[in-house]
């Protein structure tokens, strides 16, 4: 095939239009910046941010219902993908308005740049088509959130980047040697490649190291270590941004090759270690948010159920289950963010460590805040009236008829673990406790509450009418 | 439309009470008399309302937000509304303005427990009914072993039914995957079925669920402490409404739609309700802290009501309804004035109670009422149902049944008079300060629950007639 036939139409350039507005507007915002005044450079950054990414919005939105393949199968825009970058670009804007920034004033343009990269590096995983595209995409995701994890002088948040740093490679060095075995079993990066390829102990031994890579990403159960750790020690707005950009990312690949990329043949062999560990994940992650005292390690393991729940909802490779894994990977993203921003109201920084301790008695304080919170931790806990109730039902539904009850049974248990964990918190937020035993903080502006407010109401409103996309089946051509 | 307003009118307007100024106590709480009276009177002009319906899932299976009256849930939801009154108007608690907004959140979700004709419906209401019990436990409880153990009681409560909460959600989510639409409740039997593979499951979740909520001996350790701290208009609530929840499932969902399943597993209901009927009587004639005998009485009479639902007889069932009313009235009235007796004398130990009689008659007065209607007085409510559960469960062929139920009903005529006697008779106590008699306000909160208690004594067909029909047409439709 000559080369020019491969070369990028305007088609193609059209659906990484998205993406690479994202991208440059990292670019702008760094420009901008070496203009602006002092006093407005904290500002300006986030503005030009958040612009460049409401854009890409309304470009994923107008996107929504075609589907072309891209860069001879190197990239598939279609709903799978449109609906994925979209969560992707509604947790970014509303991670940037979290903290304002992050870092410095100094540093906000740089690091928001970082943030805009990282974040393109998910979108372009979601509509990964071959397997160096979504290396592409991984990579440009962890690495600024290497720089990200370190842009606090503390030595926790050092640590953090370190252990990230290394861990991450680790598990992309597990991710490449899988994609190299599978180009060996297929003779072809792509993914469509794969589902052709015959099953041989080669193809199988590769789709296990690719799973094992993205686990990692996922922070699923035995692969999950690194997550509260570097949770605790980045700052909020990034924890929150890679609680859900990262795992978005990842799940859009991984729903991909469990639908697409595997031959009917082989699929419940590859993909039941992937059931098992996300099972594994909701018990695991439930009961050790169990014992923590940090909002941010707390929400970091109770991150790693959350996920597990979606990855339930992909089990038995149903046309509805991925539909559902997307509402609650929706429902989840707003959650998630909204008790991010409420821990940012009750921190004085970006550094500051939110114990669950400083909630005791919010609801005598702060008694707006405290119901906000309580409204999200109902949700994640998955009770009603919030999209989590919703969202469960539907993953439950789907597992039931995946043929993988089983895995519903476990998530029931996870999820009354689970209410212990968020319990706790309502709990300590709705006991009176003497004023003059805890630390009262406040954020510096009021900026949070815009990410609270949206975000609540997101939850109610998925939770009383899930719309759940029907033109997201993820295909590989 | 009126019954949708029956259930997110007080949600809403409990909602908005939140944003009154905080000093505005009184106001809330006249807002919350008004609202609990208008809901009964909308509830008692129109019985003949009309269902309300609005699509909600399609996919996986079709599901609504489908309110409607059924046979009972028309007369739990009715004398919901009253006890929320009586609670309301004998209320004297520190910050008002917020008990009384959870107090109307309470009300509007469990009439959405009862109201609510789809499963899912259901199950999202089942969950929200504990939130506001859990918050009012934590904010207001009393805890029965001291300042310290704040709070083990509402967490004790909150674990246990959620985790009943989360197996009816599965459950909920299999019977819609395997039928197609959880839009059911009150909907004709035959239409429905849920095959051999998966009926024994769905029914083994919905049963979790409904015996932690009943409570049934060995699930019931969340109830007594629950119980015992609970303020009174909210353990009113709780024991007279919420409990029922449980029992209301099994008639509502279990008897048409899981009836193999059920009879298969009649016998297994059949022990634990025995144990509950036994072990709650003996515990009740045994315990000190007067709202703890309360509490364990309930949990005799309701394992009553178990084996009257399980005996698959329609007068059993009658009974069943009419004495889960009679229950309502009785420990819901129980509650309150047991609530006002702590109140003057700051304890609940009948070991320190006593001799309360002399200053207070007419607060005597009111726990004899209820104490005699516990205890199955003919011509009070309690009786019509006792009577109609052990003819119906005798007629059913389990005589033997009816034989052992019978002791615990002797127990009961023994602990609740035990119960009255230390608290009102014998010599005064010295150490107790002599308190004001029974309040008009009290007086007044009480009078509803004592008429419905000699009402439905006289005419529990009132209550029994439209049950007995649907009964019948569920069985000849199997």
């Amino acid at each position: 095939m000559p080369v020019a036939a491969n070369f990028a139409t305007a088609a193609d350039i059209g659906a990484l239009m998205p993406v690479s507005i994202v991208a440059l507007t990292a670019l702008v915002a760094l420009f901008f910046d070496l203009l602006a005044p002092n006093a407005t450079r904290r500002l300006l950054a986030i503005a030009v941010a958040t612009m460049g990414l409401v854009a890409a919005g309304i470009i994923l939105w107008a996107q929504y219902p075609t589907s072309y393949v891209a860069f001879g199968g190197a990239f598939l825009e279609g709903g799978y993908s449109t609906v994925f970058s979209m969560i992707i670009v509604i947790a970014t804007i509303a991670t940037l308005t979290l903290g304002l920034g992050v870092g410095r004033d100094d540093q906000v343009a740089g690091s928001t740049a970082l943030i805009l990269w990282s974040a393109s590096g998910a979108m372009l995983m979601t509509g990964a088509g071959n397997l160096m595209t979504i290396f592409l995409g991984l990579e440009l995701l962890s690495l600024g959130l290497y720089c990200l994890c370190a842009i606090s002088v503390r030595a926790t948040a050092r640590e953090a980047a370190l252990k990230y740093l290394i861990l991450s490679s680790m598990a992309s060095g597990f991710l490449l040697f899988g994609m190299a075995l599978l180009f060996g079993a297929s003779g072809s990066v792509a993914l469509a490649a794969l589902a052709a390829a015959k099953p041989s102990l080669l193809l199988f031994l590769g789709a296990g190291l690719f799973l094992i890579g993205i686990a990692f990403k996922l922070s699923l159960v035995p692969f999950h270590v690194w997550a509260p750790d570097v949770f605790e020690g980045a700052p909020l707005s990034v924890s929150a941004f890679m609680s859900v950009v990262t795992k978005a990312g990842a799940l859009a690949v991984l729903g991909r090759f469990a639908y697409a990329a595997i031959a009917p043949g082989s699929a419940t062999a590859i993909l039941i270690p992937v059931w098992t560990v996300a099972a594994l994940s909701m018990l695991v992650g439930n009961l050790a948010a169990l014992s923590q005292t940090d909002m941010k390690r707390l929400l970091a393991y109770s991150g790693i159920a959350q996920v597990a729940y979606i990855v339930a909802a992909f089990a038995g490779q149903t046309a509805s289950g991925v539909r559902y894994a997307i509402f609650y990977l929706a429902a989840y993203t707003f959650m998630n963010l909204g008790a991010f921003a409420v821990v940012a109201l009750m921190s004085r920084d970006a550094d500051a460590v939110v114990g669950v301790g400083r909630f005791a008695g919010l609801a005598y304080r702060r008694p707006w805040l405290a119901a906000l919170m309580t409204f999200f931790l109902l949700g994640l806990a998955g009770l009603p009236p919030t999209a989590g109730f919703t969202g469960k039902i539907l993953i439950l539904a789907a597992t039931v008829s995946g043929g993988y009850a089983w895995l519903g049974g476990v998530l029931i248990l996870g999820t009354a673990i689970s209410i212990y964990v968020y319990f706790k918190i309502v709990r300590a937020m709705f006991t009176r406790v003497d004023e003059a035993h805890v630390r009262d903080e406040r954020s510096p502006n009021g900026l949070p509450w815009i990410t609270v407010v949206v975000c609540a109401a997101a939850v109610f409103v998925l939770g009383l009418y899930p719309f759940t996309p029907s033109n997201v089946l993820p295909l590989t051509h | 439309m009126s019954v949708t307003v029956l259930v997110l009118g007080p949600i809403i307007i409990g909602l908005i009470l939140y944003a009154l100024p905080k000093g505005a106590g009184a106001l809330a709480r006249g807002i919350g008399v008004a609202v609990a009276a208008l809901t009964f009177l909308l509830i008692a002009i129109k019985p003949d309302a009309p269902d309300a319906s609005l699509p909600w899932l399609s996919r996986p299976f079709t599901a609504a937000f489908h309110l409607g009256y059924g046979p009972i849930s028309y007369w739990v939801v009715l004398l919901l509304a009253a006890i929320t009154f009586s609670g309301l108007v004998a209320l004297r608690i520190p910050r008002e303005r917020e008990f009384t907004a959870q107090m109307l959140i309470l009300q509007g979700s469990m009439t959405g427990v009862f109201l609510a004709k789809d499963m899912l419906l259901f199950a999202l209401f089942w969950d929200l009914m504990l939130i506001p019990v859990f918050l009012m436990m934590l904010g207001w409880g009393r805890p029965a072993r001291g300042p310290r153990s704040h709070g083990t009681a509402a967490w004790r409560y909150l674990i246990y039914n959620v985790c009943g909460g989360l197996t009816l959600l599965l459950a909920t989510a299999a019977f819609g995957v395997v039928n197609g639409s959880t839009d059911v409740i009150g909907a004709h039997a035959a239409t429905i079925s849920v095959g051999y593979v998966w009926g024994p499951w769905i029914f083994a979740g919905f049963a979790f669920a409904f015996l932690i909520k009943t409570p049934v001996w060995p699930l019931h350790t969340w109830m007594p402490d629950t119980y015992a701290e609970l303020p009174p208009p909210v353990v009113a609530a709780v024991s007279a409404i919420q409990s029922k929840a449980g029992l209301y499932g099994f008639i509502a969902i279990g008897l048409p739609f899981l009836s193999e399943q059920m009879r298969a597993a009649a016998p297994l209901m059949f022990v634990l309700g025995l144990i509950a009927l036994l072990y709650g009587a003996f515990i009740a004639f045994t315990e000190d802290d007067a709202k703890r005998v309360m509490a364990y009485s309930s949990l005799s009479h309701l394992g009553l009501i178990l084996i009257a639902i399980f005996s698959f007889n329609p007068i059993a069932l009658a009974g069943a309804a009419v004495y889960i009313i009679a229950h309502g009235l009785f420990s819901a009235s129980g509650f309150l004035t047991l609530g006002f007796i702590e109140e003057r004398e700051e304890t609940r130990s009948l070991s320190h109670l006593g001799g309360l009689c002399a200053g207070n008659p007419r607060l005597s007065g009111a726990l004899m009422i209820s104490a005699l209607a516990a205890l199955g007085l003919p011509g009070l409510a309690g009786f019509a149902g006792e009577l109609l559960i052990l003819t119906g469960v005798y007629a059913a062929g389990f005589w033997w049944l009816a034989l052992i139920a019978l002791i615990p009903i002797v127990i009961a005529a023994g602990y609740m008079l035990r119960l009255f006697q230390t608290i009102m008779q014998g010599p005064k106590r010295a150490d107790l300060p002599e308190r004001h008699d029974l309040t008009w306000n009290e007086g007044f909160a009480l009078v509803p629950l004592v008429l419905g208690l000699l009402l439905l004594g006289i005419n529990p067909h009132a209550v029994a007639a439209p049950l007995e029909n649907g009964v019948n047409v569920v069985a000849r439709s199997r």
